[in-house]
């Protein structure tokens, strides 16, 4: 069995047997999302702001952060060959474990729920928020997903964009 | 200088929550008349019977992706001056090459704030009153 371990920021798609990825989480929320019949699947691990106690981070730029750190996983499972309608996702973590950040697990929670159900996403094991840290190993090829609450503790970087560029671009050709 | 509420705009993503996100941000950029679709087929029909100003797209859509829908655009002899602002990932630098030679207007790269959108708009439009 071939191991893949991604931390906050990365993602990673497989499409054959015999792979497991893995992550550690804390406040972030992993995304297991796979295409049952294709046998495609991917895994991502992000972490957004928190609106208020991080006045750097406001509501729509959480959204939008999220939202691209969907897309790049969606769109890399795609290219192997998953179709969008029928996609499925186990979701993990949202944890209000880090003193000082508030309730900034829930809000990652709250958005990956929301994000499924706007995308018309089917949701199959679910096990976000808590105080707890977790361990998630998933088979993308098969789908299946393994959650385990752990003790260590996770380390995590400040909510930070999933790609740099906010101002649009800096290749000129207009 | 004409002001956003004029202009009408076609957005096209194949993600549900980023078309939302961006009719959001032209709304509170004063645009008025936001459509948007799931697919470059279905934006290439809807704008065809009902002309727009500005096509917003995504590159990376399945079937028919951002740079042959603005090739449908620019080779229809009634569409083919829309204005045409191209989303894209941030390394695809070869597909904003493409597009420019096919005639995009202007491209913005994803995650984009509302301010990096409007810079891009106003570049083709003037300033948006």
């Amino acid at each position: 069995m071939r191991r893949l371990a991604i931390v906050q920021g990365e993602h990673a798609v497989v499409a054959e047997p015999g792979v497991v990825v893995s992550t550690l989480l804390g406040s972030c929320v992993a995304a297991c999302l796979f295409d049952p019949v294709a046998r495609v699947g991917g895994m991502n691990h992000f972490l957004l702001g928190e609106p208020g106690a991080d006045q750097r981070v406001g509501a729509s730029e959480m959204a939008r952060y999220g939202v691209h750190a969907m897309e790049l996983l969606i769109n890399a499972m795609m290219q192997k060959g998953a179709v969008r309608g029928r996609l499925m996702a186990h979701l993990y973590g949202g944890a209000n474990i880090v003193s000082g950040l508030g309730s900034i697990g829930s809000s990652n929670a709250d958005f990956a729920r929301r994000f499924m159900e706007t995308e018309g996403i089917a949701v199959g094991h679910t096990d976000l928020g808590g105080t707890s840290a977790r361990k998630i190993e998933f088979l993308p090829h098969e789908g299946r997903s393994r959650c385990v609450k752990v003790t260590d503790r996770v380390p995590e970087r400040p909510p930070v964009p999933v790609h740099a560029p906010a101002s649009g671009g800096d290749l000129e050709l207009f | 200088m004409p002001a956003a509420a004029a202009i009408k705009v076609m957005v096209v993503d194949d993600q549900t929550s980023m078309r939302a996100m961006i009719r959001r941000a032209l709304q509170d950029l004063g645009f008025k008349d936001v459509r948007d679709k799931p697919s470059a087929q279905e934006a290439l029909a809807a704008v065809k019977s009902d002309r727009v100003h500005l096509i917003i797209s995504d590159y990376n859509m399945p079937e028919m992706d951002g740079l042959q829908f603005l090739e449908a655009v620019r080779t229809d002899a009634v569409i083919g001056k829309t204005v045409f602002i191209m989303l894209t990932g941030s390394s695809d630098k070869e597909i904003v090459q493409k597009a420019a030679a096919l005639g995009v207007n202007n491209y913005v790269v994803k995650p984009f704030a509302p301010a990096a959108l409007k810079e891009k708009i106003e570049r083709v439009f003037g300033e948006l009153t």
